[in-house]
């Protein structure tokens, strides 16, 4: 728990402190990740993850590949179940058994590195589908909602065309506008432009760039530097299941305390 | 120029009245007596086209209500459900349709079969509300058991149609359906099912044709569909067997080549803008 502590005082140095209003020494954990275990078979995939992140904050995973990111982010709501451990939405316990888990996923946007864009669906009814069946929204008001969803994310004009007709930045933000519209309090990023061509991961980026402005919780899973040192508002970085080192963007590009975090960030700069 | 139309229509209507009602010594004149044979016992031979295309649409029609949830259940289902459907498809698959339909026509008690149909029937009625139909007590019993037997079996390889289309839709679609709340059954109902019944198009044709092909194999408990029919002619005039069977044959293939290009056009009409079908 000092940990945290020192944490929340560093948190008072951010220029873009979302809450400047609340005390300096307060949290406000949005989303709280409690010793979380999981392993597939003999492999430990994530080992006691401790993790804790504010209302409004941009968290940034980051580390090699079979580091545990992308687990870590598909049991912040329940597409894989940890086997041990506790991870709290606000005062709900997701991981508890009785907790329904498509009630907790309205509550989570996610976006995917292969998008999974419904095939058959055009963009808008892409959107809608969620709208109508889990937050019963009339036909009309689905469609209102989607049309506002898909102008936030740049593509009004896209709105009839099917998944197979879309670029995949086009893809990739009606993917972030089905995931926006269901209301989430956190929205979950695993890896959303490492399956684009790098001009097509620009947009998608603005649009991620656009939602941190706007406030919106984010964890996000990538290996888009840009976006970790302009819109984190802090950095983990992992390893073998396990949290190295967590600190706000400039600490860990510029100063890293442990040696494994600076070889890794030595090894994307030569990317 | 006035009466250019009525020499025309004179013409046309003539024309009409040939091919129409073309004499049988006519085409026995032209084409020998066999097939005047074939040409005189067109009526019998195409109500028995009638009798085997209906009883193709009721087999794939019960295979159809069967094979459909069969496959979801072997897709998605888990326990005894899942075991009983995957046993009860390797035995159907597993008997010569030939073994089936005598089963169901000499074995098979007929109360039971129509003891089941009520009970689906009242099933459907008790899901979706009240449906105008009944069922019918007055079929005979040889299309019933043909239906049943051709039916099963369908249902029994359908359902390996559906269960493969839906195992090749991405689990991402489950997962990002999922994601947003949206609990199994419906992912399943608005998301996984929609795809996968298209992609089943195409085995789903070879399904049609393999049953309205082995209508024929009613033969055997001498329902009069279009193979006892000609069996019935040909033993009438042995001299007329190769003229017969060319003609049935020609019979089954425009049957199976308009359904075909049938699933064709419904294949292109309801394929994903954008995507090769």
């Amino acid at each position: 728990m000092s940990d945290n502590r020192t944490e929340t005082t560093e948190r008072t140095d951010r220029e873009r402190s979302a809450d400047s209003s609340a005390s300096a020494t307060e949290t406000d954990p949005l989303l709280r990740i409690e010793d979380v275990w999981k392993s597939y078979g003999d492999e430990e995939v994530l080992r006691g993850i401790d993790l804790e992140v504010d209302r409004g904050d941009v968290e940034v995973l980051v580390g090699p590949s079979g580091s545990g990111k992308s687990t870590m982010l598909r049991c912040i709501n329940r597409l894989t179940e940890v086997d041990s451990g506790h991870i709290y939405l606000d005062d709900l316990d997701v991981t508890a058994a009785d907790t329904n888990p498509d009630a907790v996923r309205q509550q989570i946007g996610m976006v995917f590195q292969d998008i999974n864009l419904f095939a058959h669906l055009t963009a808008r009814k892409n959107v809608t589908l969620g709208l109508r069946k889990v937050r019963g929204f009339s036909k009309e008001q689905a469609r209102q909602r989607a049309d506002s969803e898909l102008e936030r994310v740049g593509l009004a004009d896209q709105a009839d065309s099917y998944p197979a007709q879309l670029s995949g930045g086009q893809k990739q933000r009606v993917g972030i506008a089905r995931a926006l519209a269901m209301d989430p309090e956190v929205m979950l990023f695993d890896e959303p432009t490492s399956a684009l061509d790098p001009e097509l991961s620009n947009e998608v980026l603005e649009v991620m760039q656009g939602l941190v402005a706007e406030g919106m919780t984010m964890v996000v899973v990538t290996h888009e530097m840009r976006f970790a040192r302009g819109g984190a508002s802090r950095i983990t970085f992992l390893a073998e299941g396990e949290i190295v080192e967590r600190g706000p963007p400039e600490q860990l590009f510029e100063n890293p305390t442990h040696e494994r975090t600076a070889q890794f960030f030595e090894s994307i700069r030569h990317d | 120029m006035d009466s250019v139309v009525p020499v025309t229509e004179l013409l046309t209507a003539i024309l009409a009245e040939q091919l129409l009602f073309v004499g049988e010594e006519t085409v026995g004149h032209y084409f020998g007596e066999d097939w005047e044979f074939v040409y005189r016992n067109r009526e019998y031979l195409l109500w028995g086209t009638v009798i085997t295309i209906v009883l193709t649409l009721t087999s794939i029609l019960v295979g159809f209500l069967a094979g459909f949830p069969a496959g979801a259940i072997e897709a998605y289902g888990s326990g005894y459900s899942q075991a009983f459907v995957r046993k009860f498809g390797v035995l159907l698959r597993g008997t010569p349709i030939l073994v089936i339909m005598i089963f169901t026509y000499f074995v098979l008690p007929i109360e039971i079969v129509l003891g089941a149909a009520e009970f689906a029937l009242r099933s459907i009625e008790f899901l979706l509300g009240p449906t105008p139909f009944t069922v019918p007590t007055d079929v005979p019993e040889a299309f019933l058991a043909a239906t049943i037997a051709l039916g099963l079996r369908s249902a029994a390889y359908q359902s390996q149609i559906f269960r493969g289309a839906l195992g090749s839709i991405d689990e991402g679609q489950m997962e990002a359906a999922r994601s947003i709340g949206m609990s199994r059954l419906e992912t399943i109902r608005h998301v996984m099912v929609p795809q996968a019944l298209r992609r089943s198009v195409p085995g789903f044709q070879n399904e049609f044709t393999i049953v309205l092909k082995d209508t024929s194999i009613a033969f055997a408990i001498g329902l009069g569909e279009l193979l006892k029919r000609s069996h019935d002619l040909f033993t009438q005039q042995t001299t007329a067997v190769l003229e017969v069977i060319l003609f049935i044959s020609l019979l089954y293939f425009v049957l199976t080549f308009g359904t075909n290009r049938t699933l064709d056009y419904v294949s292109n009409r309801f394929a994903i803008p954008g995507e090769s079908s």
